[in-house]
């Protein structure tokens, strides 16, 4: 096995995962308006009713948003040097291997081996380094979208307590729905190919064990394998 | 179930500004805002002794069609159902204002302290309404041009003034909000509402941001069960990794780059 994620890295991912949601599900009941609410008049009632009261709710989502983005900021001050890494690691794209991999990924993924081979193309794909770019583009959009969130967020937590613009809490109110409402969509993608998806189930294991077999390494994260197993092969437990 | 509601009749209002001032002194309404308003005709003077103004109360109305209710996103503007009073509530309102353009009438205020709007409420949050007393303006009032009452009770004040007289509704010019403030007979001036007009950001967010979310959130879940399904039901056969020795090809390592 080799290692792959450290226990912070993990504590981070799931605390995440689980702001994400519990965010995402009360937010979406504090949007309560004929022509607005994406599911229905239903959800907001049933939020405010289970919290009761959208006064609670609302102190809820923002009181949760407010420590998810502290915890961030203080991980980011603790660890400079990781977050510069995993940026680095995640921002740069390799435009040939990359797009490569995502249009090849793609057909693959729905098409199966034969739609490849149906395309001309052969089915290993190009390789790739910790992450692959679906994954980049996943946390790319999560960086810049929580950046947004939040700032538009704070935006409008600070409104009504000190700032002095309706249109500035007006817009960020429109920005903070729909960048939500973007990373959502890459979102279900996410959750489906850790969780569900036959390939990824190392990964998604990994998320609690911190490693992956040598084997899906080398196969699903080639640079990287070679990076950290080069000659000498680092085994664990 | 109450409809409470107020009918005007603005022909005895002598301009005395008595529910203006109470209003305020009731409500803590900060200097310089007002809830409540006596609006006037400019006299024409070349009619000589005939010149005269008319005064017409007013205040919010208290909207069955309330566009700052269909302009709030969040829902802290919202109509009671049990009273007809359309409120705000303060501790879900983010100050983003779209309710106070959308309000044809004027009736909307910012709060210069709170931040959020304000704006006439019958007196509800002030207390008086639980104690039975009528909106301090009604109180005031020496002419008795505001009569203040529940049009689901048919032996209302209210309700006897609709029955028995003609009346009057102020709405805008592109959505009828239709108002319950009435006027008896006549009003002037009665061109002074605007146009209702909803702030861009609540257009885009309404028009544009809302069905993209839908349609972003839709096609990928589309897209995650047609991969589900592809894998449920038509795997490829070569994709089993469980053994360390897959039947992949040893992955080239040097840069395609
Ligand atoms: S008068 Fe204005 S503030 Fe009052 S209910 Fe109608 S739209 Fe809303
Ligand atoms: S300012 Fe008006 S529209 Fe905006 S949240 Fe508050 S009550 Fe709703």
């Amino acid at each position: 096995m080799i290692h792959r994620h450290d226990k912070l890295s993990i504590f981070i991912h799931w605390f995440n995962a689980f702001c994400w949601i519990a965010l995402l599900l009360t937010g979406l009941g504090l949007i309560k308006n004929e022509q607005l609410n994406p599911l229905g008049a239903w959800w907001p009632n049933l939020m405010r009713s289970l919290f009761g009261g959208g006064e609670n709710l609302m102190v809820v989502h923002q009181y949760l948003g407010l420590i998810w983005a502290g915890v961030f900021v203080l991980y980011v001050l603790l660890r400079p040097k990781e977050t510069w890494l995993f940026l680095k690691e995640v921002f740069s794209v390799s435009p040939s291997r990359d797009m490569t991999w995502f249009m090849k990924m793609n057909l693959k993924m729905t098409l199966g081996k034969k739609g490849l081979k149906r395309f001309g193309m052969t089915p290993d794909m190009p390789p790739q380094g910790f992450y692959n770019f679906g994954q980049k583009l996943f946390a790319q959009a999560t960086v810049l979208g929580g950046i947004a969130i939040v700032i538009t967020g704070v935006i409008m937590f600070l409104s009504p307590l000190m700032l002095n613009n309706p249109d500035l809490a007006a817009w960020s109110r429109t920005i903070h729905y729909l960048v939500v409402g973007l990373v959502t969509a890459g979102m279900l993608v996410h959750i489906y190919m850790a969780a569900i998806s036959k390939e990824e189930k190392p990964a998604f294991q990994s998320m609690f064990t911190g490693t992956v077999p040598e084997h899906y390494a080398k196969h699903h994260h080639p640079l990287w394998y070679e990076e950290v197993a080069g000659g000498e092969k680092k085994v664990e437990g | 179930m109450k409809k409470y509601a107020m009918v005007v009749d603005s022909s005895v209002c002598i301009d005395c500004k008595g529910c203006m001032v109470s209003c305020k002194v009731q409500n803590n309404v900060p200097r310089g805002y007002w809830r409540n308003w006596i609006k006037q005709t400019t006299p024409d003077f070349s009619l000589g002794k005939l010149t005269r103004t008319h005064f017409q109360p007013g205040g919010c109305m208290q909207c069955d069609v309330p566009t700052c209710v269909q302009a709030c996103p969040s829902g802290a503007t919202f109509k009671d159902q049990e009273t007809g009073i359309v409120h705000v509530n303060e501790s879900l309102c983010i100050g983003c204002g779209k309710c106070v353009r959308a309000c044809p009438y004027g009736a909307r205020f910012r709060h210069p302290e709170k931040r959020v709007p304000d704006k006439c409420d019958f007196c509800f949050s002030a207390g008086r309404l639980a104690q039975g007393i009528p909106p301090a303006c009604v109180d005031t009032c020496p002419t008795k041009a505001r009569v203040f009452g529940d049009l689901n009770d048919p032996d209302s004040e209210v309700s006897r003034l609709l029955r028995d007289n003609h009346t009057v509704r102020v709405t805008s010019a592109n959505i009828d909000t239709q108002p319950n403030i009435f006027y008896l007979a006549a009003t002037e001036p009665a061109n002074w509402p605007g146009d209702v007009e909803f702030p861009q950001s609540f257009s885009v967010m309404a028009s544009l941001v809302n069905p993209l979310v839908k349609v972003a959130v839709g096609l990928s879940a589309l897209g995650v069960a047609g991969m589900w399904a592809k894998q449920a039901f038509a795997p490829d056969s070569e994709d089993d990794e469980q053994g360390p020795e897959a039947s992949h090809p040893e992955p080239t390592v040097s840069k395609q780059d």
